[in-house]
């Protein structure tokens, strides 16, 4: 008799700070070391901000509202070749950022919230959400992450948007999931992580 | 935005209306000639002294070159070729539509969003979702829908070129022959266009008649036009880029 393959589990880590992705290896490694064979899924798989990033000079850059629009579109690809294939094979997989970075991102720049959770009614359920902060003690994370990829696409949008007051806001709400119970804050060390 | 906030624009653009550009799509299947018809247009109201401007699907500098690499690779899935056309659209309604429209110019779309809507509907999408992925939505002064049968665009399609994989459709109906596949997938995209007409109240033209006879037509029905008044209708997409240029430091003339 063939046996099932269990359904493997999907990790998010969301996280307004350049230690998020330090956090999601460390994490990742912690699982790897207890539940075997896994990976993580990281923004930008498909390459669409680099190549963002490359375009033609003198080309306006993206609003808020393209940027959430290309990192659905990012977030797609990698639920189709990275997270669906590693959870129906019974992985597990750390998707860092997921959802709620974006989400905290866009409603800080003025985008409405109806508007970002029907965007990404596509996205599969996260098992277990965490917020990972810069306070966290994770090692020094290189700087390049989502927040920051999302700040110069707006600035070179000719946006005027303060970055320090869009990080506090974004950082706000993340922290209002956490009160509510909806996001959990990754400990420091993650040892004490239980799946 | 707050209703306060968008008081405030209301009264803007409400100064802005009797000036601004009109907006008119073009919309129908490949084949269905409405780019020849949209030529015609444009080169009568420049006849006519109408600062005229064209914005074409899938144009936009920033976002046209992701596109293009994933379609030569065939490596999107339904919902990534949906999001990359809506990111396309978005960024062109923001720095090409919307700035043409409030500067006074006539801005003639050939393909807007229902281009999308039928397409990703056509491929599975459901439709609620796809209304929200393009919201807010320009809606257009007019849409010229073009109406031919799918043999009459398969027929146009195969005279002149092999349709390419996406176009075909190939990547839903999993056939290998395109132009098979192409008469399989336009069907379903003309049968989303006609749902689309009937509930955005399109106007038809029967492209299946004479150039010279499409053209009278679209200009008579231009001619006849009734200005819609921005604020009660399109003002959310249209405040919505306001405040972004006023952020950056545009000043409205009408505001000072």
């Amino acid at each position: 008799m063939a046996r099932r393959t269990p359904r493997g589990q999907l990790i998010a880590v969301d996280g307004g700070g350049p230690a998020v992705a330090a956090a999601a290896r460390h994490l990742a490694r912690v699982l790897r070391s207890r539940n075997g064979d896994g990976g993580i899924s990281s923004w930008n798989s498909s390459g669409i901000f680099t190549e963002l990033a490359a375009a033609e000079p003198g080309v306006s850059g993206p609003s808020a509202r393209t940027l959430a629009l290309l990192y659905a579109a990012d977030l797609a690809f990698r639920i189709r070749w990275q997270i669906r294939p590693a959870i129906e094979a019974g992985q597990w997989v750390v998707a860092v950022p997921y959802v709620e970075t974006i989400k905290a991102l866009g409603m800080a720049a003025g985008l409405p919230r109806r508007w970002l959770v029907e965007l990404f009614r596509f996205v599969p359920k996260a098992d277990i959400c965490y917020h990972a902060t810069d306070k966290s003690r994770h090692g020094n994370a290189a700087k390049g992450g989502l927040t920051d990829s999302f700040l110069s696409a707006l600035a070179a949008s000719g946006d005027s948007m303060d970055p320090a007051q869009l990080r506090k806001r974004s950082m706000e709400y993340l922290t209002s999931l956490e009160r509510r119970g909806r996001i959990r804050r990754l400990p420091p060390g993650v040892r004490s992580v239980r799946l | 935005m707050g209703e306060r906030g968008l008081q405030r624009w209301r009264e803007l653009l409400k100064r802005r209306d009797e000036t601004r550009g009109l907006l008119v799509a073009f919309e129908g299947p490949d084949g269905s000639g409405k780019s020849t018809q949209r030529k015609l247009f444009k080169t009568w109201l420049k006849s006519e002294g109408l600062p005229v401007a064209t914005t074409k699907w899938n144009s936009s500098p920033l976002v046209k070159p992701l596109v293009k690499v994933r379609k030569q690779i065939r490596a999107l899935s339904p919902e990534e070729f949906c999001l990359l056309h809506a990111a396309d659209f978005r960024h062109r309604v923001e720095t090409e539509v919307l700035p043409a429209l409030w500067q006074g110019t006539t801005v003639i779309a050939d393909r807007y969003l229902f281009t999308g809507l039928a397409r990703d509907a056509a491929r599975g999408l459901p439709f609620d979702w796809l209304l929200r992925v393009y919201e807010p939505i320009l809606w257009p002064d007019q849409v010229f829908y073009f109406s031919v049968s799918p043999d009459t665009s398969g027929m146009r399609i195969s005279a002149t070129r092999q349709p390419k994989y996406y176009e075909a459709g190939q990547d839903i109906t999993d056939l290998d022959d395109p132009l098979a596949s192409y008469r399989q997938f336009i069907a379903r995209v003309i049968r989303e266009y006609e749902s689309l007409a009937l509930a955005f109240r399109f106007i038809t033209i029967d492209a299946e008649r004479s150039i010279a006879e499409q053209h009278r037509e679209i200009r008579e029905h231009f001619q006849r036009l009734e200005r819609r008044s921005w604020p009660d209708w399109n003002l959310e997409p249209v405040a919505d880029w306001l405040a972004r240029q006023t952020a950056a430091g545009y000043r409205p003339p009408a505001a000072r």
